[in-house]
């Protein structure tokens, strides 16, 4: 790529990277949230790793980091859902906001968002799935990516 | 003035679980310094400013999920990102 377009990339996929961030965060009063915040942060790894390369790019998740935060997304949705089902009886339930009054006060301190809102555990659920699909849609292409080069260098060595 | 964490530490966590995967390639032939990294994280600022309180949180005039992803960014990658 030109290096007008390597000058550029980093510094924008830094700002993307943000902008999903403050998507995730937002997802549960404004459009958006987790799928969609975590899509534009996969936008800005995807930006640097295709101007970049796989191998020079500034942003580099090595699958260890990817199954790592996979895993931590896809745990912690499941057990929010748990905390829920054993505290209240119903999976997923809200246990921040507590809108049926049938948890302990306790519990809702516990899981209760800090702001202005009573979302609950809705900006948790939103926080894990923009981890799952950020590393998802990362993986997706970095894999693509590394196929290819897979590929030229079967080509080199046949040659 | 109340100051809502959630977006603070949460933004704060996201970036700076991404900000130490942000390595330095000392054989590439463009390299982002300190002082780089400095410039971007004044655009940063600028562009939560221009965001305003969003979203919804009047609490001060910037977007303050924007800024503490892009603090996290910074401190992850000054802290691990090597």
């Amino acid at each position: 790529m030109s290096p007008i377009l390597k000058l550029f990339a980093f510094p924008a996929s830094f700002i993307i990277i943000c902008l999903g961030i403050l998507t995730i965060l937002g997802g549960h009063i404004t459009p958006g949230g987790g799928f969609q915040g975590g899509a534009m942060i996969a936008a800005g790894v995807i930006l640097c790793v295709i101007v970049y390369g796989v191998n020079d790019s500034p942003i580099k998740f090595s699958h260890d980091f990817i199954s790592a935060i996979e895993s931590i997304g896809a745990l912690g949705y499941v057990l929010l859902g748990l905390a829920g089902l054993f505290a209240s009886g119903f999976f997923l339930y809200n246990l921040g906001a507590d809108f049926y009054g049938i948890v302990p006060q306790s519990i809702v301190d516990i899981f209760h968002y800090p702001d202005l809102t009573n979302a609950g555990i809705v900006p948790y659920l939103n926080i894990f799935v923009g981890l799952k699909v950020l590393v998802g849609l990362s993986a997706v292409v970095i894999a693509f990516l590394q196929f290819k080069k897979l590929d030229l260098s079967e080509e080199i060595e046949e040659e | 003035m109340l100051l809502y964490l959630g977006p603070v530490i949460f933004g704060f966590l996201i970036g700076f679980i991404l900000g130490t995967r942000i390595k330095s390639n000392p054989e590439s032939n463009i390299n982002f310094t300190l002082g780089s990294y400095l410039v971007v994280f004044i655009i940063a600022i600028i562009v939560a400013w221009q965001l305003g309180p969003f979203p919804y949180y009047d609490d001060i005039p910037i977007a303050t999920g924007f800024l503490s992803g892009a603090i996290g960014l910074i401190i992850g990658k000054l802290l691990l990102g090597r």
